[in-house]
C-alpha cells in the first residue's frame, strides 16, 4: 500500500469529476506570491495553510493555519516552510480555499476480499467516528460496478433525503470510478460538504492510498509515495529503498529510534517473528530489517551497512529459516563484507552478532561466519537444528 | 495421500529463466522419488519453438517451449497444472490464460507485486470455473513423496532432511515461502513429516484462502492435522478459526500467527509482507487472530520455537492412538550426481586435464602471464614487446632486448598492397569478407616463399654458428642438403640498391654493447653471395632471423615475429578497403596467359 499526499490525492479525485477545492502546492513564499498574482480565487478566498509532508498530528505541531487571508497565508508559508520537525524538513506547504459550509458527511471506497465496499454516512468529521453505526455500506463483487439505484438506496439507508439522495450518489459513484480506476486500496473523503453557495458536495480532505505494484499501468502517478507511519523516510531508510527497486529479490529497512536490538533476518515472514520473538524476550527492537528472494550480495552489504550504523545497539540477529533459493554462501558474503567494513569504520564496538540460518550452502556460509571470530568479531553461529527464534532467547538472556 | 498435487498431476511453466530454474529443482525432486520429470512443457513466446535442457540425474531432458498455454496443452493433454512465473505486468494475463484453458485445473502463481486488483480477479474467475487459483508470490506447492510445483522445499539436501521423499501425516498452509521450509523440517524432525505443504503468497488478497485448503485437508485422510503459519493483517486466520470453531472437525489445527511486536511499536508502523496489515480498529492484530484460532479449540503455541515441541506431542498422541503409525524409512535413496566441479572440490574424482599450459592463466580477477598479473606489467612500464617474451619465450626480456623487437615489428609491419599477404586479404575484403577471414586469407600466403623464412632461416645460421662452421663450409652443407640459403636472395633489392630495413637494423644492432655471432656470421654469408650474384643479399627475413636468435629467441618462434607484424599491415589493408566500400574484383583477361588446350568437341561418354 502506498500513501499519496494531500495534493496528488486531489488531483486523483479531481480527474474523476469529484469537486474539491481550489488548492495549490507550493515549495517558497515567492511562488505563493506569484500564484496569488494568477489565481484570482487565493486573493478572494478565505485559506487553509498545512505542512505538505508525511507528518501526523499536523494541528497540534501548528503545521495547520485556518481562516486566513492571502497576506496571512504568507505569512503561515513563511513560517512553516524550512520548519524542522524530528528528523524532516518541511519543504512544502498546500495552500487551499475554506469551503464555507453548515453539513458534513462521510463518504469511503475500501478493497475487500470479495470486492468493494462504497461506505457512507450523514455526518462527517470526528462524529463518524463516534458513530460507525451509521455508516452505511454497498458491497460490490470484484469486477462489479455499482447501479445508479443502488447507489441511491444507500445514501437513502445512510440517512439522506431529498434532492441529497442523488448528489451523495452521484458523489460515492464517482469515489468508486476514481478507486477501481487508479488502482487504489482505500480512499476515504472525510468530511465530505455541502458547498453553501450552490448546493454542490466537495471533498474537502482525503486519504489515498493506492496499490504502488500498479504503478506500471499508472504513467500519469508522477508523484513520490509518502511514509505510511507519521513521518518521513530517513536518509538509510531511502537508499536502502533505492537499492530495492533495483534488485532481483528485496532488502527493507524500517529504523525504530531508541532501541538496542538490531534486525538483519532473511524472509519477510521469518523477520516479523523474530521482531516478535524480541518483543516477547522484552527487548527493544531498533530497527525492522529484510532480504529475501535471493538479492545480490551488494545489495545485502549495503543493507548491512545501515544496520551496523544504528546508534546504541547492543545485538544484531542475523537470523533466518531454511531458505528455499536463496544462496546462504552469496547473501552472506555481503553481510560479512558489511561486517568487516563496519568494524574498520570503528563500529559494532561491544555488539553481539548472533546467527541461524538453513538453506541452499548452508554448511559453506555458517562456516564462514563462524570464520569471522578469529578476526575479533562477537559472533555466535547456529545451525538448523537450533530452532527458529532461540538465537533472541540467548542474545536477550545473557545481556 | 495428498492434495492439489500428486502422482497425476503434469505441469506447464508459463515464464523465462525463474521457471526453468523452478524446472530444475522440479526435476531433483523427481529424481529423489524416482518418478520422470512432471514438467512437459513451457510457454515462453520470445523462445516458442526451441527447448530447453533439464538436468535430471546424470542426465538431461528435453522440454519444448510454446507460444501459448493452449499449444501446449494440446501437444500434452496429460497437463493439469500451470506454475506462472511471468511478470507482475502481464501476470493477469498469463493467469487467465491458463485458467481459461480446459485441461488445467490448478494455476499457482509465483510472481510477486501482482496488483491487488489483478490478483482478486484471478481468484474469483478461478472460482467461477470452480478451478483452484493459488497465490500470487507463492513459493509453491510440495506433496511429500509424489509431486513438487516451483522451488519450496529447497536444495536437494534439504528436501532429504526434511524426508519429503514420503509421505508424513501433516498438512502445512503458510504465507510466508521462507518459513514453508522451516515447518517441513520442524514436522519432519518432531513428527513424520508433511503430506502437503502450501505457499499461498503473503498478499492481503490471496486466490485461495485457509478455509479451502482446510476442507481439502480434512478429506483427505493421510492427513491427521494442519499447521497454518499466520500473519498479521487481513481476515484468513480468523476465517480459519470460523471454520474450524464450526463443528467437529477430523483434522487437528495447529497455528502460529505473527505480528505481536506490532503491539509495542510506534503507531502507524507496519512490516512484513504486502498483506501484513492490521485493519482500522484493531481487526487483523497478531493478538485478535491467535485469540479466534485458540478460542476455536486450536492450538496455538505462544512462540514460533514451541511450534516444534507442540507438532511432537500432537504426533506422539496419534501414534498412541494408532491413529498413524511410525514411518518406514526406506533402506536407499537416490543421491543427486554431483557436478564435477562439486566433486573435485569434495576431492572425489580425479580427472586427466585435456590440454596442459605453461604460459598463462586467467582463472583470477585478470590474466597472468608467465604468472606476471598485467595490470602490473602495464603499470611498472612494461610493453608489448615484453609480453611477447612473456608468452613466447617465458622470460621477462630486458629493454634493449624490448627495442630491437618493437623495430623488427615496425619495420616489417606492411609492405605495401602487392605483395602475396596483403593482396591476398584485399581480395577478400573486395569480395565483402570479413576482418577475420581477410586477415587469415593474408596470413594463409606466409610461408616458404612470402615471409615464412625466417623460422629456416634463423635454423640454418644458428646450426653453423653452433657447429662453428666456415662461411664456406656452411654453404656446402647448404647446397648439399637444403638447397638455397633462406634469408639470402631479394626479389627486387641487390647490392646497388640495398634494403633499407636491412641497413637500419643491422646499424641500430651493431650500435648496441651485445654479442650477435649470427648476426656477424649471416653478414659473412652475403658477402660470399652476393659477390656470385648481386641480389643474394641478406634479406630482411634473414636479418631478423639472426638478431632474434642472437637475444635468444626459441627457433620455431620466429616467423610469429613476421606473422604478428604482418598482421598489423593486413588489419589495415580490411580497413582500407571496407572504409573505400571497395567493389569485387577479378583479374583482366589480358593479365592472364591462356595456356590452356582451344575449344574442342567432347567426344561421347564410354
Amino acid at each position: 500500500m502506498a500513501k499519496v499526499l494531500e495534493g496528488p490525492g486531489m488531483g486523483l479525485m479531481k480527474k474523476w469529476g469529484i469537486t474539491v477545492p481550489n488548492y495549490v502546492v507550493v515549495t517558497s513564499v515567492d511562488e505563493l506570491t506569484k500564484l496569488g498574482q494568477a489565481n484570482e480565487w487565493l486573493k478572494k478566498s478565505k485559506l487553509v495553510v498545512k505542512a505538505h509532508e508525511a507528518l501526523g498530528s499536523r494541528f497540534k505541531l501548528g503545521l495547520v493555519k485556518v481562516d486566513l487571508d492571502f497576506k496571512a497565508a504568507e505569512a503561515a508559508a513563511k513560517e512553516m516552510i524550512g520548519r524542522q520537525v524530528g528528523s524532516i524538513t518541511v519543504s512544502q506547504v498546500i495552500v487551499s480555499e475554506m469551503i464555507p459550509h453548515k453539513e458534513e458527511y462521510y463518504c469511503a471506497v475500501k478493497s475487500t476480499r470479495e470486492g468493494t465496499d462504497i461506505l457512507v454516512a450523514n455526518c462527517g468529521g470526528i462524529e463518524v467516528e463516534s458513530n460507525w453505526e451509521r455508516v452505511k455500506r454497498l458491497a460490490l463483487e470484484v469486477g462489479q460496478q455499482p447501479s445508479a439505484e443502488a447507489l441511491e438506496k444507500v445514501a437513502k439507508d445512510a440517512g439522506f433525503t431529498g434532492p441529497l439522495v442523488k448528489k451523495m450518489a452521484d458523489f460515492a459513484g464517482k469515489m468508486f470510478a476514481c478507486f477501481d480506476s487508479e488502482d487504489a486500496q482505500y480512499l476515504e473523503v472525510n468530511p465530505v460538504v455541502l458547498r453553501e453557495q450552490d448546493s454542490e458536495l466537495i471533498a474537502l480532505d482525503a486519504v489515498t492510498l493506492l496499490d504502488g505494484d500498479a504503478k506500471f499501468r499508472h504513467p500519469d502517478w508522477n508523484f513520490a509515495f509518502a511514509a505510511e507511519f507519521g513521518r518521513a523516510y530517513s536518509k538509510h531508510e531511502m537508499e536502502v529503498m533505492a537499492v530495492d527497486s533495483k534488485i532481483k529479490g528485496s532488502v527493507k529497512f524500517i529504523e525504530i529510534p531508541g532501541g538496542d536490538t538490531a534486525m538483519l533476518p532473511a524472509g519477510g515472514g521469518a523477520s516479523v517473528y523474530y521482531s516478535d520473538a524480541v518483543v516477547a524476550r522484552g527487548g527493544k527492537l531498533a530497527n525492522y530489517a529484510e532480504y529475501s528472494g535471493d538479492p545480490p550480495d551488494w545489495a545485502v552489504e549495503v543493507l548491512t551497512d545501515k544496520v551496523c550504523s544504528l546508534p546504541g545497539i547492543k545485538n544484531i540477529i542475523v537470523g533466518g529459516a531454511i531458505a528455499n533459493f536463496t544462496d546462504v554462501v552469496k547473501t552472506f558474503g555481503g553481510i560479512i563484507n558489511g561486517f568487516r567494513k563496519a568494524k574498520s569504520e570503528g563500529k559494532l564496538k561491544g555488539v553481539k552478532i548472533w546467527v541461524r540460518r538453513g538453506g541452499p550452502r548452508e554448511k559453506e556460509g555458517l562456516d564462514a561466519m563462524r570464520a569471522l571470530k578469529d578476526e575479533g568479531f562477537d559472533i555466535n553461529v547456529f545451525d538448523r537444528n537450533t530452532p527458529l527464534t532461540d538465537i533472541v532467547d540467548k542474545a536477550l538472556q545473557k545481556q | 495421500m495428498s492434495i492439489l498435487a500428486n502422482k497425476d498431476t503434469y505441469v506447464v511453466i508459463q515464464g523465462g529463466v525463474a521457471g526453468v530454474n523452478a524446472a530444475r529443482r522440479m526435476a531433483e525432486f523427481c529424481y529423489l522419488i524416482k518418478r520422470s520429470l512432471n514438467v512437459l512443457a513451457f510457454v515462453y513466446p520470445p523462445d516458442a519453438g526451441k527447448t530447453h535442457e533439464i538436468p535430471y540425474g546424470s542426465g538431461l531432458v528435453t522440454v519444448p517451449i510454446y507460444k501459448t498455454v493452449a499449444e501446449a496443452t494440446k501437444h500434452h493433454s496429460q497437463i493439469n497444472t500451470s506454475l506462472v512465473y511471468i511478470g507482475a505486468d502481464r501476470a493477469l494475463k498469463g493467469g487467465m490464460e491458463a485458467l481459461d484453458d480446459s485441461h488445467i485445473k490448478v494455476v499457482s502463481m509465483i510472481t510477486e507485486g501482482v496488483p491487488e486488483k489483478d490478483a482478486k480477479i484471478l481468484g474469483r474467475h478461478a472460482t467461477k470455473l470452480g478451478k483452484v487459483f493459488n497465490g500470487p508470490s507463492s513459493i509453491g506447492i510440495v506433496s511429500a513423496g509424489s509431486c513438487r510445483l516451483g522451488v519450496i522445499g529447497g536444495a536437494f539436501d534439504n528436501l532429504v532432511l526434511s524426508k519429503l521423499y514420503r509421505e508424513g501425516s501433516f498438512g502445512v498452509i503458510t504465507k510466508s515461502g521462507g518459513l514453508s521450509n522451516e515447518i517441513i523440517w520442524i514436522c519432519s524432525q518432531f513428527a513424520d513429516g508433511i503430506t502437503t505443504a502450501i505457499g499461498i503468497g503473503g498478499d492481503a488478497y490471496p486466490g485461495t484462502d485457509y478455509v479451502s485448503y482446510l476442507e481439502m485437508f480434512e478429506n483427505d485422510p493421510q492427513t491427521k492435522a494442519v499447521i497454518i503459519v499466520g500473519e498479521m493483517g487481513g481476515d484468513l486466520e480468523e476465517r480459519a478459526a470460523e471454520w474450524y470453531g464450526a463443528k467437529k472437525r477430523r483434522v487437528k489445527l495447529m497455528a502460529v500467527v505473527s505480528g505481536f511486536c506490532q503491539e509495542s511499536l510506534p503507531k502507524g508502523m507496519k512490516f512484513g509482507h504486502a498483506g501484513a496489515k492490521e485493519g482500522l480498529k484493531g481487526e487483523g492484530s497478531a493478538r485478535a487472530k491467535s485469540d479466534a484460532l485458540k478460542n476455536a479449540g486450536a492450538t496455538v503455541p505462544a512462540t514460533f520455537g514451541a511450534l516444534g515441541p507442540a507438532i511432537k506431542e500432537a504426533y506422539q498422541e496419534m501414534l498412541k492412538s494408532g491413529q498413524v503409525k511410525e514411518p518406514v524409512e526406506p533402506a536407499s535413496l537416490p543421491k543427486l550426481p554431483k557436478s564435477i566441479e562439486a566433486a573435485m572440490k569434495a576431492d572425489e574424482v580425479m580427472v586427466a586435464p585435456l590440454i596442459r599450459t605453461t604460459i598463462s592463466d586467467d582463472r583470477g580477477d585478470e590474466p597472468c602471464y608467465d604468472g606476471y598479473p598485467a595490470s602490473e606489467l602495464i603499470n611498472k612500464g612494461y610493453e608489448i614487446p615484453h609480453v611477447v617474451g612473456l608468452l613466447w619465450d617465458k622470460r621477462l626480456i630486458s629493454k634493449q632486448e624490448a627495442e630491437i623487437i618493437k623495430r623488427i615489428m615496425m619495420l616489417s609491419a606492411d609492405h605495401g598492397p602487392c605483395v602475396s599477404g596483403a593482396l591476398g586479404t584485399i581480395i577478400a575484403a573486395c569480395a565483402g569478407i570479413g576482418l577475420s577471414q581477410s586477415v587469415a586469407a593474408g596470413l594463409i600466403m606466409i610461408g616458404p616463399r612470402f615471409g615464412g623464412a625466417v623460422t629456416d632461416a634463423g635454423r640454418f645460421f644458428k646450426h653453423a654458428v653452433d657447429n662453428k662452421m666456415t662461411v664456406d663450409e656452411f654453404l656446402v652443407y647448404m647446397k648439399k642438403n637444403h638447397g638455397p640459403v633462406p634469408g639470402i636472395g631479394h626479389r627486387v633489392k641487390s647490392l646497388r640498391n640495398p634494403d633499407k630495413r636491412v641497413k637500419e637494423l643491422v646499424g641500430y644492432v651493431k650500435s648496441l654493447n651485445m654479442k650477435t655471432p649470427c648476426l656477424d656470421f649471416a653478414l659473412e654469408v652475403e658477402k660470399i653471395t652476393s659477390v656470385k650474384k648481386d641480389n643474394l643479399i641478406l634479406n630482411v627475413d634473414g636479418t631478423m632471423a639472426a638478431v632474434l636468435v642472437d637475444i635468444g629467441f626459441p627457433v620455431d618462434s620466429l616467423n610469429g615475429f613476421f606473422i604478428l607484424s604482418r598482421t598489423i599491415g593486413l588489419i589495415g589493408h580490411w580497413v582500407d578497403q571496407k572504409r573505400q566500400d571497395s567493389r569485387l574484383i577479378r583479374l583482366f583477361d589480358y593479365l592472364v596467359n591462356y595456356a590452356a588446350p582451344k575449344r574442342r568437341e567432347v567426344p561421347p561418354l564410354k
